[in-house]
């Protein structure tokens, strides 16, 4: 017998997730609330560190999960807990039977328009990290009209108390240098600054695309976080930060100032955990198991998570996570759920 | 009174009263007179103590005030409105204020009329040699009414004595009530009481109840009226002829004793202490340290009703009770110098346990004052800003503040990695000496304004709009107005900062100032004394601007609810301009708490320590009371608080997610 499996959420995780059970035969349902499979890798123009297209990592992301019963345009109606298995509603009118659920959802990026000192939405000169993106992928947009300089200003949302989020969202400084570099190719006159409280150049290649961000393309870091900005008469910005390297208060004059926006929890995913009161770490991201031992298995037991639902994750990390949640599926569904008699205790024992 | 006295005691042939024991003493008089004679030793150190420590010019100010007829006048109206009356509680929860009046104002009537009692009947009682201290309170058990000589004048002061009895049993029953179901009187929360608390609570509940029963047993030898008689009547019904009343009088003068010697351990320490406290804030003494002179007075008249528990903006989270003004004052009397600096840096200085304060104890000052005590140096060293260069308008005086300074007025921005514009030596805020005329306005956004650039935009659209000329005195950043070094205590810091400010706006020559910050207002008007100059907030600005006719609005149907800053409303009393222009062009609903009752947002400078997450609770309870009246539009006058709830409705989980949230000036802008 085949087991029914509902994944939620059609971005990288979920795609990655419903290939790889798949493979082991199980019957997967995946649920995309958007119309389009992909969630923010089907809006990037590149990837970082080695700046291969977006859209030939998700094509064969699509192309693994091919076969899989994908529900676009749908969302999570209710859920009902039955003895082993969940009786999930969809707003599409289906109703499937499941025995094991994996929530994808993912995350938000970080509404920039909440921090106001920055003027996104105020100031005609601002954008967002994934603004820029969708102006590589387009090749227009008002704000880039051969701008002389640009700052990229870290930490958007991310490290900051003040706007609601503590945490590191692990992808942006890299971003950053990557978009730095490819706005350096873009207008090689330009002058490129970026304002970082640390640079969090963890992976490998990381910190060869950061030496050749300074070294080839002449991008100056600057050690400190942007204070304020304001717009001058004639619509240039003026960005104030601290140079903490130097000790000094620094006041710079831009064209252009790109926002990295870091992630949040995503909204959508945030009510279906409602719906199955899962519960939330303080920083909003799911709560797992065990963060070191089973971060693929919620504290119910049945729901598996994956990618970014639980933190912020860079795109290896979230393949991986969901390989591994698609193994973690796997045991649970050949160990555990099969043995009517000892459920109970095995779920005690095992989950 | 004497004089009076005289003209009332007219005497009968046969006296009316006779003294029962012709010594005037028993035994059972002890208790109280231990108790009453220690707490009146206690209180008269006390006293003598806290003028001591008031500074020379305060005494002088304060014996000064008490023969200023205006300031009598005020004192006789607090003292019987504040002590007796309790007006405050009255008007905003009447049973609550019957409770208190009944206690307070009953039992003053019913010492005041036993004492008027004693000087008709048997005036050589009110000698304290011959008895003087306790004879008026036990005078039912002293007396004997000679039968067939009672009048009409004996009979009106039983009934009186009688009908306050009454009175503050009423008013006790209401308490007892309270301390179990104190929501019908409505209070949510009530102040959970210390040990010296409940003796003196427990022993103020007995007194009245012991009273009517000691009275109403001897109340058919020294006569009574309608309630001690009753009373009487029902106890010969039960136990015959024979009524051993003078165990009701010791349990009557032990509970009296021991609620005087517990006064001034607890909370009952305010029934005296009030009066001075009245007298001191009427003469406009304020406290300059958090536990001495004034302070004192003012800590010990803290009644510990609780109002300030329902009232604070933190206690929408149970664990934050304790941080309460009147947890803050019980402290402080102890001396608990670790309680104290937790609960006085966690205050998010709204002052609404201020406004709503019975008695107007000032906490907030008093947690000002106690922030001063602690951490007084900046750690920092900001001697690398080439800002200190003598002569400048800035130098010296300011470089140990200027942890406050903003974006680098006047500092050199330099471009330590080589790419960075690199401007002026030393770069000031455009407006120069003179160039604004007496006519013009000038516009000052402040710190927090230039943190949400909205606000500015607007303002200066509205500007345009009406043709005013105006000059933007920190375009290019400013100074801190020096509110936020006030809040935390550091008023020495912050006086640095005003002069500074103070040169720049008066040498600019403009004869209105217009602030869109009420934290900036707020102090620009209390503290800066700008000559000649206009301080306005962009409220009251915008508001003239339509009364004039200079600014053209258009009315909507549209339903916009006004939020009351913490600094502009309870700080500056400015409630009227907002809504007058507010009406304008939309149509106001009410919140379900506005004016002085308004709601913090959370999102307040004044807190040192409250970390986001209780601050994300106060401004989600704060959003709800402003959509009692189901609003399309939340409109506040400073910047904190559209920051706090532009973020509040958008992570809100009710469904509200197309109510905006606007700046004042923003709605005035097309």
């Amino acid at each position: 017998m085949k087991n029914n499996i509902l994944i939620i959420g059609g971005g990288p995780a979920g795609l990655e997730a419903s290939a790889q059970l798949q493979r082991m035969g199980y019957n997967v349902i995946l649920i995309e609330k958007s119309p389009k499979l992909g969630g923010h890798l089907a809006k990037w123009d590149r990837l970082f560190p080695d700046s291969v297209q977006a859209e030939e990592v998700l094509g064969r992301l699509l192309k693994g999960a091919e076969g899989v019963k994908c529900f676009t345009d749908t969302d999570v109606r209710a859920i009902n807990r039955l003895d082993k298995s969940y009786n999930v509603r969809l707003t599409n009118g289906i109703t499937v039977l499941s025995d094991a659920v994996l929530v994808a959802s993912g995350f938000d990026l970080f509404d920039a328009v909440k921090k106001e000192e920055y003027g996104y939405g105020i100031y005609d000169q601002v954008m967002t990290n994934a603004d820029l993106e969708a102006y590589f992928k387009s090749g227009s947009d008002r704000r880039i009209e051969k701008p002389g300089k640009i700052g990229f200003a870290h930490c958007v949302g991310s490290r900051d108390e003040k706007s609601g989020c503590r945490s590191c969202s692990k992808v942006c400084c890299a971003t950053a240098v990557k978009q730095a570099i490819e706005m350096k190719q873009a207008f090689p006159d330009a002058e490129v600054f970026c304002f970082y409280m640390d640079l969090r150049l963890f992976g490998r290649h990381y910190e060869d695309i950061y030496l050749k961000a300074q070294k080839e393309y002449g991008v100056r870091f600057i050690r400190g976080r942007v204070a304020e900005v304001s717009e001058n008469y004639d619509g240039t910005l003026l960005v104030k930060a601290e140079d903490t390297v130097a000790g000094k208060p620094l006041k710079v004059t831009l064209d252009l100032l790109v926002l990295m926006a870091g992630m949040r929890p995503s909204a959508s995913g945030k009510a279906i955990g409602d719906l199955l009161e899962m519960s939330v770490e303080e920083d909003g991201y799911f709560a797992v198991r065990s963060g070191i031992a089973a971060g693929q298995r919620s504290p119910i037991p049945g729901i598996f998570l994956a990618g970014a639902a639980t933190g912020p994750k860079t795109l290896p990390e979230t393949l991986a996570d969901a390989r591994a949640a698609a193994m973690e599926v796997d045991r649970y569904l050949t160990e555990i759920f099969p043995d009517a008699k000892n459920y109970k205790q095995l779920v005690r024992e095992r989950w | 009174m004497t004089p009076l006295l005289y003209l009332l005691a007219i005497q009968a042939a046969d006296p009316e009263v006779i003294d029962r024991i012709p010594s005037g003493y028993s035994h059972f008089v002890i208790p109280f007179t231990v108790g009453i004679t220690f707490m009146l030793c206690w209180i008269g150190v006390g006293c003598v103590r806290l003028l001591a420590a008031i500074p020379k010019a305060d005494r002088i100010k304060f014996w000064k005030s008490l023969l200023i007829p205006k300031t009598i006048v005020k004192n006789l109206r607090d003292l019987f409105g504040d002590c007796l009356f309790h007006v405050k509680i009255w008007m905003r929860k009447p049973l609550l204020g019957y409770m208190h009046s009944a206690i307070a104002f009953g039992w003053f009537m019913l010492i005041v009329l036993g004492h008027i009692e004693v000087a008709l009947f048997v005036p050589a009682r009110l000698n304290v040699t011959r008895g003087g201290l306790f004879y008026p309170i036990f005078y039912r058990y002293f007396v004997w009414v000679n039968p067939g000589h009672t009048t009409l004048r004996g009979s009106f002061f039983f009934f009186l004595m009688d009908f306050f009895l009454l009175y503050v049993l009423s008013g006790i029953a209401l308490a007892v009530f309270k301390r179990f179901r104190s929501i019908v009187l409505g209070m949510r929360h009530t102040t959970k009481p210390s040990l010296a608390d409940r003796i003196a609570l427990y022993s103020l509940w007995l007194i009245f109840p012991l009273r009517l029963l000691a009275e109403s047993f001897t109340a058919d030898l020294s006569g009574g009226s309608f309630l001690t008689v009753g009373v009487n009547h029902f106890w010969h019904f039960l136990f015959g002829d024979k009524l051993w009343f003078t165990p009701c009088w010791w349990a009557y003068s032990i509970c009296l004793g021991l609620f005087f010697a517990a006064m001034p351990f607890s909370r009952y320490m305010h029934i005296l202490t009030e009066v001075l406290w009245i007298l001191l804030r009427n003469a406009g003494i304020q406290p300059n340290h958090p536990r001495k002179g004034v302070a004192e007075a003012e800590i010990y008249a803290c009644s510990s009703c609780g109002l300030c528990l329902d009232a604070c903006p933190m206690n929408v989270q149970k664990k934050n009770l304790k941080y309460s003004s009147v947890y803050f004052i019980r402290f402080l009397r102890r001396h608990n110098e670790k309680k104290i600096n937790a609960i006085a840096d966690k205050c998010l200085m709204c002052d609404k346990c201020h406004a709503l304060c019975p008695v107007g104890v000032d906490a907030p000052a008093l947690r000002r004052a106690q922030r001063a005590t602690v951490n007084d140096t900046l750690p920092y060293d900001y001697s690398y800003l080439p800002l200190a260069v003598p002569g400048s308008i800035l130098a010296g005086e300011t470089t140990a503040t200027l942890g406050t300074l903003r974006g680098g007025t006047g500092a050199s921005l330099g471009d330590a990695s080589g790419g960075a514009e690199r401007s002026e030596a030393v770069e000031r805020p455009k407006v120069l000496p003179g160039t604004v005329s007496n006519n013009k306005v000038l516009y000052f956004a402040g710190c927090m304004t230039h943190l949400t650039p909205r606000i500015i935009k607007s303002v200066e659209k509205v500007f345009k709009e009406a043709g005013v000329e105006y000059e933007f005195a920190d375009r290019d950043g400013g100074i801190c107005c020096g509110r936020p070094l006030m809040l935390a205590g550091k008023a020495e810091a912050a006086s640095k900062v005003i002069e500074a400010n103070k040169k720049l706006i008066e040498g600019s020559g403009c004869g209105t100032l217009v602030l869109s910050c009420p934290i900036c207002y707020k102090i620009f008007k209390e503290e800066y004394h700008l000559e000649g100059i206009k301080v306005v907030h962009y409220t009251q600005f915008i508001n003239e601007l339509i009364a004039s006719g200079k600014l053209k609005v258009e009315k909507s149907e549209k339903k916009i609810v006004y939020h009351d800053p913490c600094e502009l409303g309870r700080g500056c009393g400015v409630y009227f301009e907002p809504r007058a222009a507010l009406d304008q062009v939309g149509t106001l609903v009410k919140a379900a708490k506005e004016y002085d009752e308004s709601v913090c947002c959370g999102g307040s400078l004044g807190s040192l320590t409250l970390d986001t997450r209780d601050r994300a609770k106060i401004s989600e309870s704060s959003l709800e009371n402003l959509l009692a009246g189901d609003p399309e539009t939340i409109v506040t006058a400073c910047p904190l608080c559209l920051k706090t709830f532009s973020e509040a409705v958008s992570n809100s989980r009710l469904p509200i997610k197309n109510v905006a949230v606007k700046d004042f000036a923003e709605v005035f802008c097309r």
